[in-house]
């Protein structure tokens, strides 16, 4: 490939591509400023992106072998000048750690065999219409049961299931997936490090919205949201219609849900109602609300979507948040991209390029130049010992050193990633809080015949200690009578699963870096369900670096864009004055699929919380 | 200005939009779409995506803006600002809306997106015939196409500046050949600067992506519960690309 140099001024220089510092990219570009984008890795997004199985693997090996920190070539001290002094940034991500791979997949090699379209199974909490190619994604909310082992048998009549129970014929065996075919199949998965959905008035799509990088990606409904309880999992009635058709509701029940939801939409209209718990758990007001266990249960873990001891106010908010969420797009509030939550930063980054933002992975910094009697950074020099003036930079969290945080406490994320061969199914396990999101091949995330699911949950120990007993309740390995292929348990098969804690910078405070007033931090993923976290810091970010800018207007339609003949393009910004057409609210509302039932996406959702000791 | 809000609605024939745009009488449209919308197009019976890639300076961006705009700019070098662009053309008996899609210049430090292979049905992949080293490089861009692009996306390989015969440095044969080793790509060679050959090899890769689609079948069971968060803007194609003037 033809060498090409970096130009050597920028107005903003970011390093790192994970969500927030893409979005800055893109706002920071789309106003005209000369953007250069770069990243150590060879791939986009850092801690958000997503791999295919074996781009996974090579992840895993990358940060399995301890990373020696790059020999120092001191060439750079000579780019110094006079009054100049250096900053110097990380070039061993620390981020990862207590990785582990359980392999339960058959390492035979690949049989020639014939496809198997659709695993045979006991139909899970879906329409009765048959288990298609599609399959359902589901989220499940595994609730913590208070130190009660529920000892059901495995083939529970009370689990909901619809229509008939469809038994594998004996003569189709299903096929197992061996650990062969997961390599061959290897780019059908898109594995995402964070797990996350997207609300449908959150700020993430609402930024995409205006920004018109939503273009770039297409999207997925979750059509419904279960949840475990004692024993049974059971349908979350999220809308009006699901709340006076559910079976499991009694009639007073309903009334009671539907009053205090009511009640949750415009909350702050009735501060009586709230206000002597502001400073009490959400568990408590809700338990003042008068409604019953059930309810109190839905509203908590599947609604609010919030630990018992939340405040009150926070457990408000996120019900109300959750409510005005309902019908964006389909019946429930959550949206999944197709390919998965690492194709989102990506996304913002092409933004940034249309609009004159440079990019260059493998490629990082090795110090910052400060001005030393500012204090303020002045330039940077890069990896490739060139130095390159800039403004502002802006830097992901992992590239800072030690030198620079004072005393900084990080808190860490459990991650677990399973392939599985069926979807979740009613199990009568002991449960756990914990955010487990189950994908499906229609996600594009993983391989037709397997399930993607992630666990997720703010750390108390290692991954492998904090949801290994989710897993374990959940799933189960894979045993000589299933290799018959007897049906024996209901419960998906573990195929393959990894373990690793990442490390949670979102809650440390920006005082504790010792860094120039032109330099700004983007602290990593957070564990939480959503992505307002790091929506709401780059739009912080961006208001500092540029206050008197737009922070992302929306790009102009290609076809608004005028290009005067005369005018050759890649002055500046490349087009003379775009309009900005008038996003009215109606159209915002697209031909969602909402009449297909059948082949919609089920995605379930978890709690998160560390695993708790038993409770009494 | 008194044009601004002036929505026609017509009667018969894909007269009312379905995607998007609104559907009653209020003047939700922009300035610039309500102007042109004087007739609403027939909707487009399909939608597809090609995206354009190669090595830095091949004649991408100028190869899609022969194809849609029938323009060429000798003097722009860098590609700022162009994302896609829209063309609508009629094959088959069907009316076919294309995207057309530019790397936006991140193939210049080999950084383009896995992001930017998604979707697309077509894949134009580009080399410059005056330049070995843009050759060279079309291994490297088939890797990136087996990674992350579609397995049904269909395949063209451009050799590009045909104009510059007399440089030539790619023989006609070494193209055929490279593209003979990937099943089901196919090979051209093209000027974007004399308008040769552009059409044809557009028009040829989206009748390959025709001839494999079920025949009947609407635009919208084919992604099936996928969801775009915008509809996304349409265009007649008879009207020449709009100007705007911001007053």
């Amino acid at each position: 490939m033809a060498a090409d140099n970096l130009p050597t001024e920028f107005d903003v220089v970011i390093l790192g591509t994970g969500l927030a510092e893409s979005v800055i990219a893109a706002a920071c570009s789309r106003v005209g400023q000369r953007v250069l984008h770069i990243d150590r890795r060879n791939y986009y997004a850092g801690n958000w992106a997503s791999f295919t199985f074996n781009g996974l693997l090579a992840w895993i090996q990358e940060y399995k072998e301890q990373q020696k920190a790059t020999d120092s070539d001191e060439g750079w001290r000579e780019k110094l000048e006079e009054g100049e002094e250096p900053l110097l940034l990380n070039s061993v991500d620390t981020s990862i750690s207590n990785l582990q791979v359980f392999c339960y997949a058959s390492e035979e090699p690949e049989e020639e065999e014939e496809e198997v379209a659709t695993p045979v199974t006991i139909p899970t909490l879906q329409n009765p219409a048959p288990p298609t190619e599609e399959g359902d994604t589901q989220e499940h909310q595994v609730e913590g049961e208070r130190a009660q082992e529920e000892q059901t048998t495995p083939t529970e009549g009370d689990t909901a299931q619809t229509g008939e129970p469809a038994l594998p014929n004996p003569e189709v065996k299903k096929r197992r997936i061996t650990y062969a075919k997961i390599l061959k199949e290897g780019r059908r998965f898109n594995i995402d490090l964070v797990s996350k959905l997207l609300y449908s008035q959150g700020s993430l799509v609402n930024l995409l919205i205006k920004s018109n990088v939503s273009r770039y990606a297409e999207f997925k409904n979750i059509s419904r949201i279960l949840t475990y309880r004692n024993g049974k999992v059971e349908q979350v009635p999220c809308s009006r219609a699901d709340v006076f058709g559910s079976k499991q509701l009694t009639v007073v029940e309903k009334r009671m849900l539907m009053k205090f939801l009511t009640f949750c939409l415009d909350y702050e209209q009735h501060p009586e109602e709230y206000l002597d718990f502001t400073e009490r758990s959400f568990w408590e007001f809700l338990q003042t609300k008068k409604l019953t266990e059930n309810l109190q249960h839905f509203v908590l873990h599947s609604i609010a979507m919030v630990t018992p001891g939340t405040h009150t106010g926070e457990g408000l908010r996120a019900t109300q948040h959750f409510l005005r969420c309902l019908g964006r797009y389909g019946n429930t509030p959550f949206l999944f991209p197709l390919y998965g939550m690492g194709e989102i930063p990506q996304c913002f980054c092409r933004m940034c390029a249309v609009f004159g933002g440079i990019y260059c992975l493998r490629h990082s910094v090795q110090c910052l130049v400060l001005d030393k009697e500012s204090g303020r950074c002045k330039a940077v020099i890069d990896t490739c010992g060139q130095r390159i003036s800039c403004s502002h930079f802006v830097v992901e969290e992992g590239y800072i050193r030690e030198e620079q945080r004072r005393g900084v406490a990080y808190r860490q994320i459990s991650r677990a990633v399973l392939i599985t061969d069926r979807s979740l199914l009613p199990s009568e396990t002991e449960q756990q809080i914990s955010l487990l999101i189950e994908l499906c091949s229609s996600s594009m995330t993983c391989m037709p015949g397997t399930y993607l699911v992630h666990l997720t949950c703010p750390s108390s120990g290692t991954a492998q200690e904090d949801l290994a007993p989710v897993v374990s309740r959940l799933f189960t390995e894979p045993t000589s009578a299933e290799e018959q292929g007897e049906v024996g348990s209901e419960k998906p098969t573990l195929l393959w699963v990894l373990y690793f804690n990442m490390r949670d910078s979102s809650g440390v405070d920006k005082s504790s870096y010792s860094l120039p007033s032109n330099v700004y931090l983007c602290t990593g993923p957070d564990p939480a369900l959503g992505s307002e976290h790091a929506i709401t810091l780059a739009e912080t970010v961006f208001q500092q670096l540029l206050p008197d800018e737009e922070f992302c207007p929306p790009a102009p339609n290609p076809e608004d864009i005028v290009y005067d003949g005369e005018v050759p393009q890649g002055e500046g910004a490349g087009f003379g004055e775009p309009v900005q057409p008038e996003i009215n609210e109606e159209e915002q509302i697209t031909e969602s699929e909402q009449d297909n039932e059948g082949s919609q996406t089920d995605v379930a959702a978890q709690i998160p919380t560390p695993a708790p000791p038993t409770e009494e | 200005m008194d044009s601004r809000y002036d929505i026609q609605r017509r009667g018969g024939g894909g007269g009312i939009n379905v995607s998007g745009g609104s559907v009653g009488g209020s003047p939700a449209l922009t300035g610039a779409q309500s102007r042109r919308r004087k007739i609403p197009p027939r909707p487009a019976d399909y939608k597809l995506q090609i995206i354009i890639i190669g090595s830095r300076g091949v004649g991408k961006t100028s190869l899609m803006e022969r194809f849609t705009d029938d323009t060429f700019c000798e003097a722009c070098k860098s590609t700022v600002g162009v994302d896609f662009k829209i063309k609508t053309v009629e094959l088959r008996g069907k009316k076919i809306r294309l995207q057309i899609w530019d790397t936006a210049g991140q193939e210049r430090f080999n950084s383009i997106t896995s992001a930017y292979y998604r979707s697309a049905k077509g894949i134009v992949l580009v080399y410059d015939i005056t330049k070995q080293e843009t050759f060279d490089d079309l291994p490297k861009w088939m890797k990136m196409i087996d990674k992350y692009a579609s397995e049904d996306a269909e395949l063209l390989v451009v050799g590009n500046k045909l104009d510059c015969e007399t440089d030539r440095i790619i023989t006609r044969q070494q193209g055929e050949r490279f593209a003979s080793r990937i099943s089901g790509m196919r090979f051209c060679e093209a000027s974007a600067k004399d308008n040769f050959n552009v059409d044809e090899m557009f028009l040829k890769l989206v009748d390959d992506i025709l001839s494999k689609m079920p025949l009947e079948v609407p635009n919208k069971a084919l992604s099936n519960s996928i969801l775009s968060l915008q509809p996304e803007p349409e265009v007649p194609p008879e009207l020449p690309p709009p100007r705007m003037r911001c007053c």
